[in-house]
């Protein structure tokens, strides 16, 4: 039994910001059976015109009008509930892209949770979404049960205190 | 300046901040920052932290670092603490 999540994302004709359109086949995933296998996440290629950028209006308002629309924010919402653990990151699970990155699928690993990733680096839109829909500027990101745990940081101090073990274990139990 | 956004805003009993830059020269995500000033580490204790959770205190400290944020800093690994805590430690 195998879940994958598949993001299509196509440009409406008449506006800049992409939509997406989410589908998941998360529902058949049982994760006590056995062979379950976390896949990462991929994003289609995406490709949109930047003339947004170059009107002149100040980067953080631009940041703000662009970078959360209403479907992002939708689409968020649904992928973040769509497992137990997700984490945004640069790189994959197999390919960490960036030491925090890494270090936060090493700690997911060795509590041995089965866990999916998202990776930023393949999608702009995606990563300044994510980084107003977190309200956190960095990557990589960890949401446990629907709600953001925290960076690399709070990843490291919670796995080293027992506390990420806890919240993970309440989770899977949820 | 990093230590003086903080210092104004956080009155912190301790502060360290560390431009370790030179530690991730080159990774993907880095490419495109002209000076060289991308990743810091900081060490903060101040009472602004007392009653908050670390992803709280984390995003004060993002907040207030929003304009380096925007213009080539580009991860922050932040150890906030309250006084208490730096007392206990």
């Amino acid at each position: 039994m195998s879940s994958s999540i598949t993001f299509h994302s196509q440009l409406a004709s008449s506006s800049r910001i992409p939509s997406f359109e989410f589908v998941s086949r998360a529902s058949t995933i049982n994760p006590s059976a056995l062979g379950y296998q976390p896949r990462t996440a991929t994003f289609g290629t995406l490709k949109f015109s930047s003339h947004a950028i170059k009107t002149g209006v100040p980067a953080r308002r631009i940041g703000c009008f662009a970078a959360l629309s209403p479907e992002l924010k939708t689409t968020l919402d649904k992928v973040v509930t769509s497992h137990k653990v997700i984490v945004f990151m640069k790189g994959t699970k197999d390919f960490p892209q960036c030491g925090f990155s890494n270090t936060v699928v090493s700690i997911l690993k060795a509590v041995n949770v089965p866990f999916e990733t998202v990776n930023i680096l393949e999608n702009e839109i995606l990563r300044q979404g994510l980084k107003e829909y977190s309200q956190w500027p960095t990557f990589p990101q960890l949401y446990i049960d629907g709600e953001f745990f925290g960076g690399c940081d709070i990843t490291v101090d919670a796995y080293k205190s027992g506390e990420l073990q806890e919240i993970l274990e309440k989770a899977s139990l949820s | 300046m990093i230590l003086e956004i903080l210092k104004r805003e956080l009155a912190p009993v301790e502060l360290e901040v560390k431009d370790v830059s030179y530690q991730h020269a080159g990774h993907a995500g880095v490419r495109g920052s002209d000076n060289g000033e991308t990743h810091f580490e900081l060490k903060v204790g101040s009472k602004e932290f007392e009653g908050k959770s670390m992803v709280k205190r984390h995003r004060i400290v993002y907040s207030l670092l929003e304009d380096e944020l925007e213009n080539g800093l580009h991860a922050l690994s932040i150890d906030a603490k309250t006084p208490t805590e730096i007392g206990s430690k």
